[in-house]
């Protein structure tokens, strides 16, 4: 039987290759059995509060961008974007998720980024 | 063109792959069977593409694949 | 007992040519008012390998031969076909509204990779020229922190932007042909492009030649196509209370005079 369906590419090793960095670690349907829901609650968790940090760098640099932020508020800003990472870093360390596991694809909501 | 080595077949499983698991009627609800009740193999990448290799050693030809592309 | 499900098709006739699904087990139409959905029996498979999930697809593109096909994702499993029945009634008004939007078209998957590392570091070396002379006299770690992070903004800003210009330019070739479309930039720094378009059947040849005639111009870009597929990527169901699936309107075609 013939199949109308084609894939064609000059380079399937470099599609291959980029495909593979945005797959991310989790696969795409998790198998919710009592042991590993545990750890994929800790990575969703994690995700979203990752998620909302990035929100607040990205609407900081936005309005450091527009230039409607005066020298102290840029300072008190950046002290505060400082404490979150760190912040963020601790939890890893103590989820023992790592940053690629933190990848999860966003969908509709990426675009927000 | 035609591309008959492992990396390109690898290509088109990963577009079907792409489309095939979370796309397309995705139904939700109490009448769909959990998938809790399934075993899925962990179908990363990685996984997948040394699958591909594994199956043409173990069957000693090119993986023979439903979808072979038409000469 | 599992019933698995492969698609929705537009028809509540039974299947005339044989097809084998999953297990080897033939599959038929259970109709619902003037559609249908195709399923095959099977017991509970304990590993699912890929031999399954190709055959699978290998099931609805027979299907897409001779009928208009929503494509069900991969796995979606039923009780027993009461139960199937329940939820078509559930479905019935969007599958019916996906069906007549749907017919007669199908999927067109293109990536595009650029040399995205190149780029950006073009525009980090760009930057770093700039800021050169500009010294920042600093006891103050919040404020290093936060002109830091603006560097780098500004760097993926720049970089973003130029993603956007090269894309703007390559959709308008592929667009004339397409009726919908649905656009992932920048999934990495390399992937500039992974597109999928929905084209009308007529238009397949006219569609694939505007991508060769793209793909042909000189350039450091590396493509690729696939398809045609069934329209994974264009199924809108509302039941589901999908906020971020908008009802994919004609608003691409106003803007890019496709027809």
């Amino acid at each position: 039987m013939t199949i109308n369906r084609i894939v064609e590419t000059d380079s399937p090793e470099a599609f291959i290759e980029e495909i593979e960095k945005i797959q991310g670690v989790l696969p795409k349907r998790i198998n919710a059995n009592s042991k590993n829901v545990e750890k994929g609650l800790s990575k969703l968790v994690l995700t979203l509060i990752e998620l909302i940090r990035k929100l607040l760098e990205k609407q900081a640099m936005r309005r450091i961008d527009a230039g409607s932020l005066s020298e102290e508020e840029i300072e008190r800003v950046g002290e505060t974007l400082m404490k979150l990472e760190n912040k963020m870093q601790e939890l890893k360390g103590v989820f023992g998720v790592s940053d690629e596991e933190l990848n999860l694809n966003l969908g509709p909501l990426g675009d927000l980024m | 063109m035609e591309y008959v080595t492992t990396k390109s077949k690898d290509v088109t499983l990963l577009e079907v792959l792409d489309r095939v698991l979370d796309k397309g009627v995705v139904i939700s609800g109490d009448l769909v069977i959990s998938l809790a009740e399934i075993d899925l193999i962990y179908v990363g990448l990685k996984v997948l593409i040394s699958s591909v290799e594994t199956m043409e050693r173990l069957r000693g030809a090119p993986f023979a694949s439903p979808m072979q592309e038409p000469t | 007992m599992r019933i698995y499900t492969y698609a929705i098709i537009d028809s509540n006739n039974e299947i005339t040519a044989p097809i084998n699904g999953l297990e080897g087990i033939g599959v038929y139409n259970i109709p619902y008012r003037d559609i249908g959905i195709v399923v095959s029996e099977g017991e509970q498979i304990q590993d699912i390998t890929q031999e399954h999930i190709l055959k699978h697809e290998e099931v609805v593109e027979k299907l897409m031969e001779s009928f208009t096909v929503l494509p069900v994702s991969f796995l979606t499993l039923f009780k027993k076909e009461d139960d199937v029945l329940l939820m078509m009634q559930e479905y019935y008004s969007d599958f019916r509204e996906n069906l007549d939007r749907l017919r007669n078209k199908v999927e067109f998957g293109i990536k595009i990779i650029w040399p995205g590392e190149t780029i950006k570091n073009r525009i980090i070396e760009a930057s770093k020229k700039f800021n050169a002379d500009v010294t920042i006299p600093d006891n103050s770690p919040g404020k290093s922190f936060a002109k830091e992070k603006f560097e780098k903004y500004k760097i993926d800003k720049e970089f973003a932007e130029e993603a956007d210009r090269c894309i703007a330019l390559l959709d308008d070739f592929f667009s004339r042909f397409i009726t919908e479309k649905k656009l992932e930039k920048l999934k990495s720094d390399n992937l500039l492009l992974n597109a999928y378009y929905l084209v009308e059947k007529e238009k397949q040849v006219d569609f694939k030649e505007a991508f060769e005639r793209t793909r042909s111009t000189p350039g450091d870009l590396k493509f690729l196509l696939s398809g045609p597929w069934p329209p994974y990527n264009f199924i809108v169901l509302t039941k589901n209370g999908d906020m971020f699936n908008r009802k994919p309107i004609n608003q691409n075609l106003a803007e890019k005079n496709t027809l």
